[in-house]
């Protein structure tokens, strides 16, 4: 999928028929998306935040506004979810003291389990599980530290792998690659 | 002399050691201890976006090993800062700490809630103190200015990090940099975030919030960008090479990370004790103005 597939036409007249009302209320019931019902969309967010600096068509108020009005499959499905830079601007400005930040990974969380992950973060997981971070052991680097006198990492995934497996996110699979 | 668990993330030891090697150094300086866990892992920022609970299980799993050793914790990379200082605060709700217990169970560890997070800049900025910096000041940097980089999870989220910094006005990574000697300017887009987070999913976008830095401080008279977190220092710095080939731009503006500019003025050894050999884009600049 490219880019401009995936772009929601937000110009597209909405049917209320196609809106599910119950959206708000499952991704509310979340405690860190429940602000979400003290925001009156003032924009602020949108305001302060940087990625939509550069591409004005990421839109964290016009979000807000889409899962009150139950637009679940057109948020769920948008790639735009995944472009936050977590950069925390919305949540410290916002006067009514909103989370988007926190809002934004409860979508997340149920865009993934609708299989809706990037693949870099899918991939991520599994690294964990192997060497405990988020990279694959490279020759380059392991010989880079041996060189600098800098003590060989542990890079033991064991723990952080039951800790995975514990939560079922080792579940989640991915069909979206959204950079290309 | 204090004592902390060193939180290395994933990016430093990898792809970044000049961080960690200059952190070293100067830690040892001041007589702060870091003490190495072998069985931390990953933070849990990353996994936040797949599931919440698996994030904090984390952040809970490395916080519990720094109990265990009763100690606390020093971060280099502000990602990490905020994942953990996210969960200290998650977890002080009684109900989800039981239930992150419940599952580290499975590894045989427990978490009370008595680790506390500090990035090591704030470590410079509480424990030793301006003043005592200043004191200790082995070389004259004077000659060098830099513009300054905070990252924002140093900032915030700012429930996280209580009072300590202002996020919209933030002073003490421009303090730290006064106290070596060398100069830090303000700048318009001082407050603009790295992209990192945003760049694994979609790198045109992380490459435009990198611009726009880059673009402002193009007349600034700088010799560097000083930063605080490896994630930010290689948006910046290791990818100039490859935006000035996308967007047919001439980048060249060294970065380092601030550990190593007080390293210098303390008087360390550049190349073995600060890795400043070890940048894409060498800080002869700032090398050559130091008297």
């Amino acid at each position: 999928m490219n880019r401009s597939e995936k772009i929601i036409d937000f110009k597209k007249s909405v049917s209320v028929s196609e809106c599910d009302p119950n959206f708000k209320f499952e991704v509310m019931a979340h405690p860190d998306a429940s602000g979400l019902k003290s925001c009156f969309n003032c924009g602020t967010c949108t305001a302060g935040c940087p990625i939509h600096e550069v591409f004005s068509e990421y839109n964290p108020r016009k979000l807000a506004k889409m899962v009150k009005l139950g637009m679940r499959k057109q948020v769920l499905s948008s790639p735009y979810i995944w472009y936050c830079a977590t950069c925390h601007n919305c949540e410290q400005r916002c006067p009514q003291n909103v989370k988007f930040f926190n809002i934004l990974n409860v979508l997340k969380n149920m865009a993934a389990k609708e299989d809706y992950a990037p693949v870099c973060w899918v991939q991520q997981i599994e690294q964990i599980a192997k060497t405990g971070i988020v990279f694959a052991t490279e020759e380059k680097w392991v010989k880079k530290r041996e060189e600098l006198s800098l003590s060989p990492l542990a890079l033991n995934g064991e723990k952080a792998k039951r800790m995975i497996e514990s939560s079922g996110i080792d579940e989640i699979k991915s069909k979206v690659n959204v950079d290309e | 002399m204090s004592k902390y668990a060193l939180f290395l993330g994933c990016t430093t030891p990898t792809q970044v050691p000049q961080y960690e090697i200059s952190a070293r150094w100067v830690c040892r300086y001041f007589d702060i201890e870091l003490i190495d866990i072998k069985d931390f892992v990953c933070c849990g920022i990353n996994q936040i976006n797949l599931d919440i609970e698996t994030g904090l299980l984390l952040a809970a799993m490395n916080l519990a090993l720094a109990e265990i050793k009763g100690l606390d914790i020093l971060t280099l990379c502000t990602a990490c800062t905020g994942a953990l200082a996210e969960a200290i605060e998650k977890l002080e709700d009684e109900a989800t700490r039981d239930k992150v217990n419940e599952k580290l169970k499975i590894v045989g560890l427990k978490y009370t809630g008595k680790v506390k997070v500090k990035h090591i800049s704030r470590v410079f900025y509480e424990n030793i103190g301006i003043e005592r910096i200043k004191k200790e000041v082995k070389r004259d940097l004077s000659d060098i200015q830099v513009a300054p980089h905070y990252g924002c999870h140093y900032l915030k989220p700012k429930l996280a990090f209580g009072d300590f910094e202002e996020p919209d006005n933030p002073k003490t990574l421009h303090q730290l940099i006064s106290a070596t000697g060398a100069h830090s300017i303000n700048y318009e887009t001082l407050g603009l975030c790295c992209g990192g987070k945003t760049f694994p999913v979609t790198k045109d976008l992380a490459y435009l919030l990198v611009q726009k830095k880059l673009d402002d401080l193009i007349d600034k008279e700088v010799d560097a960008m000083v930063l605080q977190c490896q994630t930010c220092y290689l948006m910046y710095s290791d990818q100039q090479k490859e935006i000035n080939e996308k967007y047919g731009k001439q980048y060249n503006l060294p970065v380092i990370l601030y550990p190593q500019l007080l390293g210098l003025a303390l008087g360390a050894e550049p190349v073995k004790e600060l890795g400043l050999n070890l940048h894409m884009i060498l800080p002869n600049k700032i090398i050559a103005k130091v008297k």
